[in-house]
This record gives C-alpha cells, structure tokens and sequence, in this order.
C-alpha cells in the first residue's frame, strides 16, 4: 500500500514514501508542510488546491500522491524567484486582487499556467483560466485586472524569454454550440 | 479591462492636504497571501497535535437513544470520543439554547452528535464509522410558519428555563418563538384605513451560506490550572474567550484567543462555533491540542446559514404617494438554533421599514425556530432579506400611484428634520439617501428606457433600490487600540478587530500613519490578534471595525504624540504647546531646525550627559458606542443606531424569455462612505458586494427534502458566482456626506453593497416582464416558468 | 487520505486488463475526477486503482481521413485544442470545454465521462449522433462497443467488470456535416447538465440526427428526421416531437421536470436553427 515516488516539487527533487490514497494535497501540505495550497471542497469544484503538474493546472485534491511519481509539480511557493515576487504576484497586490487570500494561491497559479501557454490572452480567455477558482471576496474583476496588467506589463519588457504559443494551443474558450464542421 | 472610475462628491470639501487617508495605499498583507506565506488556522500544526472528527445526525428531529462508542474508543490512534452527555454546557451569545454536542435530541440534520481525537485525521474518521447512534425519529417542524401554529412540537420545550440577555431579547415559553421584537409608530391600523392608496403582499428569502473560502477551523490547547490556548478562523477572539470563560467557568485571563489569517468570514464566523468542542475535546484528551476543520459539507451542513424570511408587507400612501402607514410581519426561520438569529430579528424591526419616513408603523419580528441548520450572523445582519420585501412592495406601490420609482421613493425618503420608526431624528450628520437614489438612477441613465435586444425572445429592463443599515451592536460595544514605537521609531498598531479580507488594518495604518506624522512605510499593524496581547474589540462584524477602530487609533496616535511632545519638550527645553511632529521627527514650532526623530525618543531619550528621560512611548486610544439606549420592549423606540449607512443600488438586466436566464448588464451601486478611506479596499469591497449579492439573488439557495435533509451541502449543487458570471459593468459611486463622528467624517460600508442587490433586480424583473417576482432566488426556473404561465403554458 | 486502496502503473492495456480480471474489486483510474469524488464521498470502495495514463496507447490522438480515434488516457483540454477536432467536430471540442472547469479538464478523460454513466454526460450526446464507437479490451479479447449501446441506465453501463475502454473512433462526418452541441446549465461557470443535445446534419441537408442528455435515465439517440423539405419550424417540430415521446425528464436538486421539459424544447429548437440557418438561437 506503500509507494516510494520520486517527484520535482517547485525545482526540488522530492524523494517519499505514500500511501496509494494519499492525494497529491495532503502530500504538499502535511508531507513538504508547503501549506500555501488551500483544500477548501475536495471534490475539485473551487480550484483553491490548484497546483501546476507538468505545467498544468489541475486540482491537486484530485490527484494521488503516485499519480504525481515522475512529474514535476509547482506550488505558489515557487512562483516568487530570488528576485522577488514574480511580476503576476505583483500585479495581484498592485490591481487590489487579494483580500482574504485564501483564494489567491490558486488564482495565481492557475494565471501563471495561462501566460505561459498564451502570453498575450484575450479578456475571455483570462476568464476561462479562473472560471474554476472560486472567490468569494474581490468579486473577480480586480483579479481579472491583475491578470491583464500582468500580461501587458510581460508584454513591454524587453529582451525575456518568451514561451511561443504553438500552432494549435490556442487556449479553449467555451462557446455554446459550433457549427460549420466544414470538413 | 480598463479600471473604473470611482465618482466622489459631497457637501463638504475633505482638504485634499492628507498623506495618505484617502489614498489607494496597498495592503501590506499582500506580500504574505500572493506568496502563500499566510498561515491560517488551517495551517497550523502545534506537536503532539490530535485531529478530530464528527458524527452528525441524519434525522432533522429525533430522540437520541443510545450511543455506542466503545468499539471507536478502543480503535488504535483514538484518543477521545465524547458525546453530549458528558457536557452540561450551553454556551450562547443572547439566549443559550445550544448545546456543545447534541444531548438526548437533535434537532437539526447535521447536528454534531459525536466528536473523536485521534492521532491522524483518518483515524478519526475510521473510528466515527465504529460509532452506532440509535435514534428515534419525530417529525420535525421545518417551516417557521408551521412552527408558529398551536400545537406544533416544540424544538425547545424548555425555552423557559433558558439563560438570555434580559430585557433585550424576549423568548416566549412554551412557544418556538426564540425573540419577538416590535415597532409600534403613530396609529398603523387607523392611518392604513384611511390611506388613499394601499397594498399587501408577501415576500420569501431562501436559506443560504456564506461560503467563506476558508472553512471553520479550530485548534484549542488546554493546559494546566483551567488555561487554554486557541487559534480560530474567527471575526472575534473576545467573544470567543468572553463566552467560553462564561459557559466553562474559568477567568477571561485563563483563555488566550489568537487569530492568524482568515480566509473569509461574512458574518459565519462571529460568535463562537467550533472553540467550545475544541475545548472539551481537548480536556477529555488529557490537554493534547486538537484541530478540528469543518469539511466544505459540514461548513454548509453544520456549521450555521443565513435565515430564511418570510416577509408580509402592508402599505398605505396618499393620493400624492407620500407614505402614512407601513406594516410588515417578519418570520424568521433560526432553524434550531436561535445564536444571532434573535439580534437579527431585533435589527430587521428597527430597520424594517427601509429609509423612508413612515408616521405609522408597525413591526412585528419573529424569530421561529425550526428544526434545519441554524442561523447566524451573514452580511447585512437580515436587511438583504428585508429589503428584498419593503423594496419590491415599494416598488409596486409606485406603480400602482402611477409614478416613476425614483421619484416615489424620493418624496418619501428620510431627511433632516424626520425621524426614523424608533424615534431617531435624522440629521445632516447621517449623509443623504436622497444623493445615493439620484446617482444609483443616474448611473443607469433611468429615465431612458433600455434599448430592446434585436432577438425577439430577449427583453430589457431596468430597475432601482435602497439600501440603508446600521451596525447591529450592542449599547456598550466598545474597541481600543495600542500603538507603541519600535527602537527605530516605527510604530506597530495592535488591535483584536480583524482583518479577514475587507483591508481595515490597512485603513488603520493610514490612519495612524497621518496621525503620527510617520512615513506609512514606518507603521505597522500587528497582524494576529491575541488576546494577551491586543486590546479589546467587541467583533467585528456590523461593518463597525473602520468606524471604531478609526477612531481608536487616532486616539492612541494623539496619546503618542501627546507623549512625544512631552519628551520633546524636556529634551529640547521648550514648552509642549511649542512642539509640533512631521515627518517622524519631533521639532519646535518656532526653530525647525531644533528636532529630535521619534528614533530618539522611542524609549525615551537620553541627554549627551547620560541621563535619560522619558521611557517606551505607547499610546492607548479606545471608543465606546454612544448614546445607544435598549429599545422600549412595547414600541420598539430608542436609538439603536451609532450611525446609518444609506445607499442605493440600481441594475439593466437582460432575460432570455426562453429559457429564463437572465444577464446583469450594468449594476451601479451607489453608497454614502461618508469619507473613502482607501478608494481601492472601498471599490473592493463594493464589487465583492455586489457579486455576493447577486449569488443571493439569482442561485443561491438551501434546498431540503421533506425530512428536513439538506440536498445541496457541497458546490456541485450550491452555486455561487465564478469568474463567468460577474455583470457586464459594474459601477460603484462613493458619496462623502460626512459622518460628524466617524474617523475623517467616514463609516462603514462593509455589509451595504450586497443589501438591496435582490430587490433591484426584482424589480427590473418587472420592468422587463411585466412579472412580481417575490421569491429569491430568481433563478432561470423560477424565471421562465412565470413567464410561461403568464403566457398561458405552451 | 482518500480510502483503503492500492495503486499500480500497468505498462500496457494486456497488464492493465490483468489486473481487472484478478482483481474481484478494482477500477480504472485515466483523470480520476469523478472516481476519486466517489471514493472519497463513500459511493465507491475499491481495493485497487490502476492508472492508465502512462500507457502510451492510450495516450494518442490520431487523426486520418476517416476516423478519429482518441485513446482514453487523453484529457479534455486537449481533445478541445486538437486541431483536426476543432476542424471536423467542433461540436466535440464545445461538449469537452463545457465539463468542469479548465483544471478539470487537464484530469478528465472522454473516455472517463462516458463511463462514468451519467445521464448527463456532455460528450454522450455528439458522440451518439456521430455514430461514435469504444474500443474495447477485456479478457476476450478485443471488441467494439457503440456509444448507442454503452448506457444502461443511471449509472450504469455495458461493459464488463473486466474491461477497459482503450479508444474512443468517431468516425469522421462528411464534407460539409454540421455538428452543433448545446448545454442548459444554472450558472454561466462550471455546472452539471440541466438539459443537453447535440445534432449532426449531413450534408446536401440530409438526415438530421439529434441526441439529448439529462432528460431520461440514459443519453438518448433519436430517430433521425428527414431535414429535406420542409421549413426549420417544422424540422424543430418534429424533433421535439420524437424528444418529448423518447425523454422522461425528472425534478431534482438541478431543476424541476417542469423547466426540463421546456429548456429542452427550446435548446432542440435552437440547435435545429443554427444546424440548417447557421444562426438562431442565444
């Protein structure tokens, strides 16, 4: 029942014994004590565990421990780099984007995944990336704000690695109903 | 998305000469939350740590008639298995009616019946499964209405036996009335007959939940010599210590509160909920700390709601629409519980007649227990709910006058030289309802209809409310503050309100920061309140924090400055009254160049010589509610009010006819701030507001079986807004009508962008469609099958 | 932690359908959003979890001509982004973005939401219209499995204990095939189905194929109609005609019967204009 994994956790290997039911939540936070992701539903509805796996956003209350084994995980805690606070972070406290917090972890990772696939996002699409943190505090438009702000702050500098969005990887935006499958 | 603008205006001009009130100043707290470094009381961890779990009740109402906890007990890792029959407690804010776990009933689906400590919260968990509850189920009463007939069961056959606050609350015996408060004006029933014009009609509101993002969570310590420590999720660490030192017998000094971060708080954690378990709990281990954090399930399911309301509503006006009579009868549903249900049901009287000037008034509010998940305190302490009623019925008394809405509420609006139902004469000093309706109309451009969508099926409308409220608080609510200097003549801030989102400690530091004369970089407030070591504060709730604690800090900050002067004045040989401070220095009016910074007199200060005067300067401020009386049991007069809050809200909206949806196209909400303290914590506020409000008006909501079980304790079926579902435009517009008394004219604002959010969409509603909506939620459903029936079905 | 339950990385769909058959109690783990809800609500107890996600089989996306074959270990999000789906089932790339929220949608498999059994499960309905069948392993061997015939009820569906969905073909429509998918939810965020549908056209107007969702036990295949003659009213008509004899819809927690039945006239309608105008609708 007990699984030695061997994971990279915000740029640090991690080496742990689990049990196969621990989720990948319960191992960030009593395990690596990296309590910056939040559990606040466990059914994976309210995205504060968010965590990026491989790059990705997934509600890490729905991944087990194992399923992690091999890949590569980042929390908020490695958001921020020696510099200091990423300029995603920045632009959360500059657009007023926090107020209790509790949401905000989430938010920002969930943010971060989205200018890395699409650095320079449309307003639908930086919905799309949160539509699945729950807030219940700013109301979401400060955060939609500092989403944006952080885009186009990204998108003055100069001379920083940009990751080039790929031919297809154009970020799903939901519309209801499609139609011309001209095919 | 382009930053929207926030509009002030008013009577009298703030000097623009401030530093920093007034100005958008970051919170400083943000460094912590953006990098997760912010612990929460989900986070902490103390050694030796023990994890609990809960069995809760499945029946709504039932005998509870045995309990078999040995196999649990004896499971490895269990550490403590309680039950209600060891603990003769009732702790209660206004009526003690609760016990810490259920005991021989429950009278609620989702009661705590059984609670164990173990080693890890799975063990805890496996062991409540060994647990075997026999009950006898009774039919439980699960509408307020039903409550209230003769001869319904009672959900508390001892009512009468129970602890209250005397001559506030008033719970009737033998009855599931748990308070029953009145306003009685003037002559309402001679005035109604012989009003011109009159109208009745009944209006409901749901149960529904805070959903604070951060659940409940508790972490309690008890030690040696009848001590313990707590961390909690909380809005009031003295309440917290004040009631467990009441229900457990032990001096206040013996119980230390402490609050990290909270991840939310909207009212549900006021008061006292999961500490006292936590405390038994951790008594029955021997003095082990245990943690106990609500489930999302149990925060819906267990842990308290907002109540229902069922609201009739009678009015009469004048040919000329001004208004002569207004009942309304207010039935609260508790559930089983009444916490602060019978405060909200006082308030919802005093305030139960909207903003308007009504010469005959008659109030009647009952809070009803019934045997569902009890209520406490949410955002706007019952004026959502109650405004939902006064104003779609004064919406639909302008109608029936034939005038424009605006100008029916208008006319009929407080002003300088009325008084309110409870005898409370309206001054300049309370700000302008009036300017709040005007610009709320304006906002949306009212007088202009809304341009219909090009799809048929679609149709627009427009519509308006108000708002008022004033903090619900007791007559002796009372806050202090502390400030002492650092060695480099910083200066920290402690004070136990607390700051769970809505960015008062930053308010605070601005505050202290103009006071002192201090760079806002140099002042600090001390983030975890403890009560060793923060003054006193009542709760905060009420949106009563900015307004109290405003006024605390800038006594404490003229207590240093009185004491910066006095040191100033010896070390520099001149007279106090020709000391002045800028800049964090201290300097003699008459010669600037002769100044000390405040580094130097911090712990005093000490002469080229050697000897030293002064000592660590540590000013103290602190404020109690004034001029506050209890409200005459028959009348309902006095005055309950510190200060009112008005304010007005007004929406465009969009209805799909086919399928009910309805789109916000523009809500503008327009407060009274008295004075912005911080336009970006104020904007935040009002748009978080808002979209609470919308939750309430258009999902949210409890849904029960006919047993009395909640079917929708987790977000797969309770809904509340996302990121997808916010207006098209929000607007909020800030009025400075100075508070006389409140910290730079301001007050609070904290709860009124979500109050009146329901009844203005209500009643565009009815512009669009031509429907009364008198029900909330006005969910899709509710929406489309009106309109089908309106048009006969098909 | 989540239950009692052990966890093993089969290498292939032979090992993976190994340890199914030795296996008296264990269940397919690909995204695990709607499994490991159920394990940690109580509604399912297994003693084994096997992972499929590593198994590169099943972790294709392949595109020719005629077929579209999607492994099951593909999540959501990037069947949605895929271009050839975007391209030839755009209806597909709608009914996947409208599950859950974007995180879920990096977990969940279609494969997952099929099996799952809901009677709402969003990818159900275009998959029925398009004829769509599962690849199946098991014990026997290999077999196909038409959606059509995959429910069984709430819940509940056909394939045996031991088997494991590997792919997901659908075949591709032709030239000039309109799909469309619509979704009644309560809120504009993530929520389940009130009512769902989806329709193919075939080209030169043909047969109009309409399936809806969350309005009887299972996903439901209607006859087809005939689109040739006859206006879009009447095509609408006799679609919600052919609905209403087939659906049952229920009052739940979601919505009452009452407000199914009418959202789901009104969706059919919607989705019969925009197949044969291009526009209607909301």
């Amino acid at each position: 029942m007990n699984h030695e994994i061997a994971l990279s956790v915000n740029g640090r290997a991690e080496q742990v014994t689990v049990p196969a039911s621990m989720t990948l939540l319960e191992l960030l936070r009593e395990r690596l004590h990296l309590t910056g992701t939040k559990e606040a539903c466990g059914i994976g509805e309210c995205g504060a565990c968010t965590v990026l796996l491989d790059g990705k956003p997934v509600t890490s209350c729905l991944v087990l421990a194992v399923e992690a084994d091999g890949h590569e995980v980042r929390t908020i805690e490695g958001e921020a780099t020696d510099g200091g606070l990423s300029a995603l972070q920045q632009a959360f406290i500059d657009a007023g984007a926090v107020q209790c917090g509790f949401c905000t972890p989430g938010m920002i990772l969930s943010a971060r995944a989205l200018l890395e696939r699409t650095p320079n996002p449309s307003d639908e699409q930086i919905v799309e990336a949160i539509a699945g943190n729950l807030c219940r505090c700013t109301g979401y438009e400060s955060i939609l704000r500092a989403i944006r702000l952080a885009a186009d702050r990204h998108g003055r500098e100069a001379g920083e690695e940009r990751r080039l969005p790929e031919k297809d990887d154009r970020a799903a935006v939901h519309s209801n109903g499609g139609d011309a499958g001209a095919g | 998305m382009t930053e929207r603008p926030c509009t002030r205006t008013g009577v009298t001009p703030v000097p623009d000469d401030l530093r920093y009130v007034g100005k958008p100043v970051a919170r400083d707290d943000g460094l912590d939350k953006v990098t997760g470094a912010a612990r929460y009381t989900h986070d902490l961890a103390l050694p030796g740590m023990l994890h609990v779990a809960l069995v809760t009740s499945p029946h709504a109402s039932a005998n509870i008639a045995g309990i078999d906890t040995a196999r649990a007990a004896a499971r490895p890792g269990v550490h403590a298995v309680l039950t209600g029959d060891g603990l003769p407690y009732r702790p209660g804010l206004y009526l003690q009616d609760k016990r810490i776990l259920a005991r021989e009933v429950v009278r609620y689906q989702g009661e705590p019946v059984v609670a164990v400590a173990a080693d890890t919260l799975d063990a805890a968990r496996d062991a409540c499964k060994l647990i075997a509850v026999e009950y006898e189920p009774l039919d439980p009463v699960l509408d307020p209405r039903d409550a209230l007939r003769a001869g319904a069961s009672l959900v508390h056959p001892d009512l009468h036996t129970y602890e209250h606050m005397e001559g506030v609350f008033f719970p009737q015996p033998h009855t599931n009335i748990a308070h029953h408060q009145k306003i009685r004006k003037g002559d309402f029933d001679a005035a109604f007959d012989a009003a011109d014009v009159t109208l009745i009609g009944d209006y409901d509101n749901p149960p529904v939940q805070h959903v604070p993002m951060e659940t409940h969570a508790v972490i309690v310590q008890t030690l040696p010599g009848d001590r313990a420590e707590i961390w909690t999720s909380s809005q009031s660490p003295y309440t917290v210590r004040h009631l467990l030192s009441v229900c457990f017998g032990v001096p206040h000094a013996n119980l230390r509160v402490r609050v990290p971060y909270v991840g939310g708080g909207f009212g549900g954690k006021a008061g006292l909920h999961l500490e006292p378990l936590g405390y038994v709990i951790s008594k029955a281990t021997g003095g082990r700390p245990v943690k106990l954090v609500a489930t999302r399930e149990q925060e819906f399911n267990t842990l308290p709601s907002r109540q229902a309301l069922h609201s009739t509503v009678e009015i009469g006006t004048d040919r000329n629409g001004t208004i002569v009579a207004l009942k309304a009868t207010y039935i609260w549903d508790a559930g089983a519980y009444a916490d602060y249900g019978v405060n909200i049901g006082r308030a919802a009287a005093y305030a139960g007649a909207g903003p308007y000037v009504v010469p005959n008034c008659w109030i009647d509010s009952y809070v009803v227990y019934t045997n569902k998940v009890f209520g406490t305190a949410y955002r706007g302490f019952g004026h959502l709910e109650v405004l939902w009623g006064i104003e779609r019925a004064i919406d639909r008394m302008a109608r029936k006058l034939g005038m424009d809405p605006v100008e029916f509420r208008r006319i009929n609006l407080l002003r300088e030289g009325e008084t309110t139902i409870t005898g409370e004469p309206f001054t300049a000093g309370h700000g302008s309802p009036v300017a709040c309706l005007d610009a709320a109309a304006k906002a949306v451009d009212w007088g202009t209809p809304p341009e219909q969508p090009t799809e048929p099926h679609k149709v627009r409308g427009k519509g308006i409310a108000m708002l008022h409220k004033a903090p619900a608080m007791p007559t002796y609510t009372s806050c202090a503050a502390v400030i002492k200097l650092d060695e480099d003549g910083a200066a920290d801030v402690l004070i136990s309100g607390v700051d769970y989102g809505q960015g008062t400690y930053t308010v605070l530091r601005q505050i202290a920061a103009e006071e002192l004369k201090l760079e806002i970089d140099r002042v600090h407030v001390t983030w975890e309140c403890d009560t060793a070591f923060s003054p006193y504060d009542w709760q905060t709730v009420a949106s009563r924090f900015a307004y109290m604690g405003g006024n605390a800090v800038i006594k404490a900050a003229a207590d240093c400055l009185h004491q910066i002067r006095e040191v100033a004045s010896r070390a520099l040989g001149i007279p106090r009254e020709e000391i002045a401070c800028e800049d964090g220095s201290a300097f003699a009016k008459a010669e600037p160049n002769r100044r000390i910074p405040y580094a130097q007199l911090a712990l005093g200060y000490t002469f080229e010589n050697g000897n030293s005067i002064g000592g660590p300067i540590i000013g103290h401020g602190r404020t109690i509610a004034t001029g506050l009386t209890h409200l005459d049991p028959e009348t309902g007069q006095g005055l309950p009010a510190q200060y009112w809050t008005y304010g007005a809200h007004a929406v465009e909206i969009e209805v799909d006819t086919q399928t009910g949806e309805m789109e916000i196209l523009d809500i503008a909400t327009a407060i009274d701030a008295g004075k912005v303290l911080n336009p970006k914590l104020c904007v935040g506020q009002v748009v978080g507001g808002v979209v609470q409000g919308l939750g309430s008006a258009l999902w949210e909501e409890f849904r029960f079986d006919q047993h009395g079980r909640l079917l929708n304790p987790a977000f797969v079926d309770y809904k509340i807004p996302t990121a997808k579902d916010i207006p098209r435009n929000m607007q909020q517009i800030l009025l400075e009508f100075p508070q006389p008394d409140g910290p730079y004219g301001a007050r609070g604002i904290a709860e009124h962008p979500m109050i009146s959010v329901p009844g203005a969409i209500g009643n565009a509603l009815f512009d669009a469609l031509g429907i009364e909506f008198d029900t909330l939620p006005l969910n899709a459903e509710r929406i489309l099958l009106a309109v089908r029936e309106r048009s006969g079905g098909g | 932690m989540l239950g009692e339950f052990d966890y093993v990385r089969p290498r292939s769909v032979d090992e993976a359908c190994g340890y199914l058959a030795e296996s008296d109690d264990a269940r397919v783990l690909a995204g695990g959003t709607d499994l490991l809800v159920d394990i940690r609500n109580g509604l399912r107890a297994p003693r084994l979890l096997i992972d499929i996600k590593p198994i590169d089989a099943l972790d294709r996306l392949d595109a020719d001509g005629r077929e579209l074959k999607i492994g099951a270990a593909v999540p959501l999000n990037r069947i949605a982004e895929h271009h050839a789906v975007r391209l030839r089932l755009p209806a597909l790339a709608d009914a996947a973005l409208s599950i859950g929220t974007y995180q879920i949608r990096n977990r969940a498999t279609l494969a997952g939401n099929l099996c799952n059994g809901s009677p709402a499960a969003d990818t159900a309905p275009v998959l029925l219209t398009l004829g769509a069948v599962l690849a199946v392993a098991g014990p026997d061997g290999q077999r196909a499995v038409p959606v059509s015939d995959l429910f069984t009820g709430v819940k509940q569906i056909s394939l045996g204990p031991a088997e494991i969905v590997t792919a997901v073909c659908i075949p591709v429509p032709g030239k000039g095939t309109r799909t469309a998918f619509l979704k009644q939810q309560r809120i504009r965020g993530h929520d389940l189905a009130i009512v769902n549908a989806a329709g193919t056209l075939a080209p030169g107007k043909g047969a109009l194929r309409v399936a809806v969702g969350s309005c009887a036990p299972t996903p439901l295949l209607l006859e087809p109609v005939d689109a040739n003659g006859g206006s879009v009213g009447a095509i609408a008509d006799r679609i919600i005609e052919r609905a209403e004899e087939a659906t049952c819809p229920i009052s739940d927690v979601r919505a009452s019967a009452a407000y199914r039945s009418a959202v789901l006239r009104v969706l059919l309608r919607r989705l019969v204009e925009r197949l044969l105008d291009g526009g209607g609708g909301s």
